[in-house]
């Protein structure tokens, strides 16, 4: 039953006399005002309101219940959301249960100055008297209503459906709500408190951990997941497994059972464009002539900036040319006057000028740039010094005898890198013409062994890029875990320097000390130094990198069915954002879920609430009763009522049944019955117990209130049977 | 206000003719609002210890922890769940889940252990 709310306004008010009593079941999820004696309540809203502001004009409304959420786009309710009396199921918002009472007597259809029928209103069982009295003085102060009457909705339930014969005097009532489930046992019509038993979970939980579940498994329709929707779904998929593990069993091997028992909500979703159909042979050809074309472009581009260059260059290097040749003719003193019209201070200056315009101009028409080191004098005359002895120089010579050998060890250096470079180039020209040889001679073998090394290499490059991400963004949060956390963080080479270390600490004084008479046991320290586990860790993955990147390369060139999936990592998480969005990504799958949820009211531990499940209380409370004595096993179990909006869960009672028996001794008749209408059998036997004429004497007035005081109000209980 | 907003009669009016006193006159504008007690002070408040045992009240009729051992269920996917991630405390059924769940963030692990009430809360 998704969400029926009744707020049309009723004309009718005026016809019912004074004394005729209004009945409220005012319950966590649904607000229900009518009159009593009548079938169904006049009106019916969800228990919440809103306060939002108007976008225009900033004043703050308030909102009742629900309504067409299309008229809410005026108003502002980003910073409030709806907004409920009760903290659990007890009410203890009197401002907002006031919005609450006034919407309803406002939409029942009162226009008197005051409220001057009697009011029937329900209540949680053992409601604390603070709340009993503040709903009281709330009622007779700003209503002015005559006299009030406070009662359980689930005894109301049970009586009323005593009174269609569903059920025995004697019995069970298992009233299962949106905050709280209660078992409240029953003897010879009356409900016996002393036995009853509260869970504090309820189709509130149930809905909530649904949609806490959905939200997790689908982040990016978590729009889509608001609580009427997901309230929704609830009502129309869950249900109750009769025996949960071999349930979850059927999904765990995907049975073609578990199969048809999988629900699927499709989201609305219009297929992209680009998904539609794979580029045609001409898409491609357009776009690569565009890319050429826009290639092109930039090229043209850089070329023009080059020439300007060039011609830069050869303008500046011509003026500086005919300065210097002016200065040369110039006379001594007209040098200045000549320098002071150009940016130059000394005739040095402008020749170095002119040296650095014609080496730019060199390497921008793309000659190859004199080195300095060709043009070097002979190294004998270089290095002139190295080879006399120290004594026979001036300390003068020794400095440059020092700088000598020092330039000419780092330019050897230089030479010998080169030479490597060199035959590491022609190494690698070798090894490609190897392979190539090898690809002539059987070219799919060759292929495939390149594909497998490719996978290989990429593998362990991820594997070991997810190691190190994962030691270092998990810190925070097993500090407590002790140390399998950072047993699990070390590489491997850390942890045989950890292992070292240990062994070296616990290792003293145990016999004889033999360390240090081998060279090698110094060799352990070098191993134990940090710099040497980071190098090692450096040093692979680039040559794994390497070799990688050298084989994709590889295949890309001689394989065309080869596709490279992405540089970053190419791991998993990624691939969603490559691949087009299709209809499965936008498909919400119910699955363990359709009965995970409701399992809660059997299990409240499973969200982390230390309480019974429904079963267990029946017992206990079952087990309360027999303790007193009061009356025999069979007569309880016999008549077991299911009431309340979560008991409308298929297989509810099937499951509750198997639990029952599991507890109590075995031959014990059990009967579980349905309420003839879990959700309005409340109010219903409510208003039938506010006809009856036996009703006044069950209220009190305002005067008692103020007379007999909170003492008097806390023992207040509502006699059934009258 | 909009005239379609008017005609559904969605705002409710501040004032109501049925009452003796009415909204604005209880809670002026400008004033502080009442703090209203939560169940948890209500129930301090009531001083419930001082009841005698036998008669039923609000905190008496709360029912126990359960006696059956406890129901360990895989957090993500609600299999049967033999084993418990030490890392992250969380419950999962099979390798595949345990590899899913070393590849959750932070932030979804602590919301996971949250549905249990078992997350981490730093105050």
């Amino acid at each position: 039953m998704p969400f029926i709310s009744k707020i049309q306004r009723q004309s009718d008010y005026s016809a019912f006399p004074s004394r005729h009593p209004i009945v409220i079941d005012n319950g966590g999820s649904y607000f229900r005002i009518g009159w009593a004696g009548e079938s169904d309540p006049r009106v019916i809203f969800r228990n919440i309101i809103q306060r939002p502001r108007h976008k225009i004009t900033g004043e703050t409304i308030t909102v009742v219940g629900d309504h067409n959420p299309a008229l809410l786009k005026y108003f502002d309710c980003t910073r409030t959301g709806p907004r409920s009396a009760f903290d659990n199921n007890v009410v203890y918002q009197f401002e907002i249960m006031e919005y609450i009472l006034d919407f309803g007597f406002d939409r029942l259809g009162a226009d008197q100055s005051q409220i001057d029928h009697p009011v029937l209103i329900t209540e949680c069982a053992c409601n604390p008297v603070q709340s009993r009295s503040k709903m009281a003085e709330l009622l007779f102060e700003s209503y002015g209503v005559p006299s009030v009457a406070f009662g359980v909705d689930a005894a109301f339930s049970y009586k009323y459906n005593q009174q269609l014969g569903i059920c025995n005097n004697d019995g069970l009532a298992i009233c299962s709500g949106f905050n709280t489930t209660h078992v409240i046992p029953f003897v010879n019509g009356e409900p016996v408190y002393e036995a009853c038993k509260r869970t504090n979970v309820g189709g509130y939980h149930v809905t909530d951990y649904l949609k806490q579940l959905l939200s997790l498994k689908y982040p990016h329709h978590i729009s889509k997941l608001t609580w009427e929707k997901v309230e929704d779904l609830k009502m129309e998929h869950c249900y109750i497994a009769t025996d949960y593990e071999s349930e979850v069993q059927l999904f765990q091997k995907g049975d073609e059972e578990a199969d048809e028992k999988i629900r699927c909500w499709q989201l609305p979703w219009t297929p992209s464009l680009s998904e539609e159909t794979t580029p045609s042979e001409e898409e491609i050809a357009r776009k690569a002539a565009l890319k050429e074309k826009q290639g092109q472009r930039l090229r043209e581009m850089a070329e023009a900036k080059r020439f300007n260059r060039i011609n830069d260059l050869e303008n500046e290097i011509r003026d500086s040319e005919n300065l210097l040749q002016r200065l040369r003719h110039a006379e001594e003193d007209d040098i200045p006057s000549i320098l002071a019209k150009t940016r130059y201070t000394s005739k040095l200056e402008v020749e170095s000028a002119i040296a650095k315009a014609t080496q730019s101009l060199r390497k921008s028409k793309g000659e190859p740039v004199e080195s300095v080191e060709k043009t070097d004098p002979s190294a004998t005359e270089k290095y002139n010094l190295i080879n006399v002895p120290d004594e026979a120089l001036t300390p003068e010579q020794l400095k440059q005898k020092r700088k000598q050998l020092f330039i000419k060890s780092t330019s050897e250096a230089r030479q010998q890198k080169k030479q490597k470079q060199l035959e590491e180039e022609l190494e690698r020209e070798r090894q490609k013409k190897l392979e190539e040889e090898k690809r002539q001679e059987n070219p799919e073998q060759y292929l495939d062994e390149l594909r497998a090394k490719h996978r290989d290499l990429s593998e362990k490059v991820d594997q070991r890029k997810r190691l190190k991400t994962n030691g270092g963004h998990t810190n925070g949060n097993h500090n407590s875990s002790g140390g399998v956390g950072r047993g699990e963080r070390l590489n491997s080479s850390q942890r045989e320097r950890m292992r070292l270390l240990t062994t070296a600490a616990f290792d003293r004084g145990k016999g004889e000390d033999t360390f240090g008479m081998k060279d090698e046991d110094w060799q352990l320290y070098k191993l134990m130094s940090r710099d040497n586990d980071d190098d090692d860790d450096d040093d692979h993955p680039d040559l794994d990198e390497a070799e990688l990147a050298r084989v994709t390369s590889r295949l890309r060139e001689i394989d065309p069915t080869f596709i490279f999936k992405a540089e970053s990592g190419s791991s998993t998480a990624e691939a969603p954002h490559f691949r087009p969005l299709t209809k499965e990504d936008f498909q919400i799958i119910l699955g363990v879920e359709r009965f995970r949820c409701p399992e809660i009211l059997f299990h409240p531990s499973l969200i982390g609430i230390e309480q019974l499940g429904l079963d267990e209380m029946a017992g206990k409370s079952i087990q309360g009763l027999l303790d007193k004595g009061r009356v025999s096993e069979e007569r309880i179990t016999n008549s077991i009522l299911l009431t309340g909006g979560s008991c409308l869960f298929p297989g509810l009672s099937e499951r509750l049944e198997a639990g029952i028996r599991m507890i109590r001794p075995s031959g014990t008749p059990i009967r579980i019955i349905k309420a003839s209408n879990p959700i309005f059998d409340a109010w219903r036997g409510a208003a039938a117990y506010a006809a009856a004429m036996q009703f006044p004497q069950q209220t009190f007035s305002k005067m008692d209130y103020y007379e007999k005081g909170e003492d008097w109000l806390k023992g207040y209980q509502l006699r059934l049977d009258k | 206000m909009e005239p379609e907003v008017v005609e559904a009669e969605l705002v409710l009016p501040t004032h109501m003719r049925f009452k003796k006193v009415q909204m604005y006159e209880k809670y002026p504008k400008g004033q502080a609002r009442v703090r209203w007690k939560h169940l948890k002070q209500i129930i301090q408040a009531e001083n419930y210890q001082n009841y005698p045992p036998d008669e039923p009240n609000y905190v008496n009729i709360e029912s126990p922890p359960s006696m059956h051992p406890s129901k360990r269920i895989c957090d993500i996917t609600g299999f049967k769940a033999p084993y418990l991630d030490p890392r992250t405390k969380l419950r999962y059924a099979n390798a595949e889940v345990f590899r899913m769940i070393r590849s959750l963030p932070n932030e979804y692990v602590q919301r996971y252990l949250a549905l249990r009430n078992a997350a981490v809360v730093l105050r």
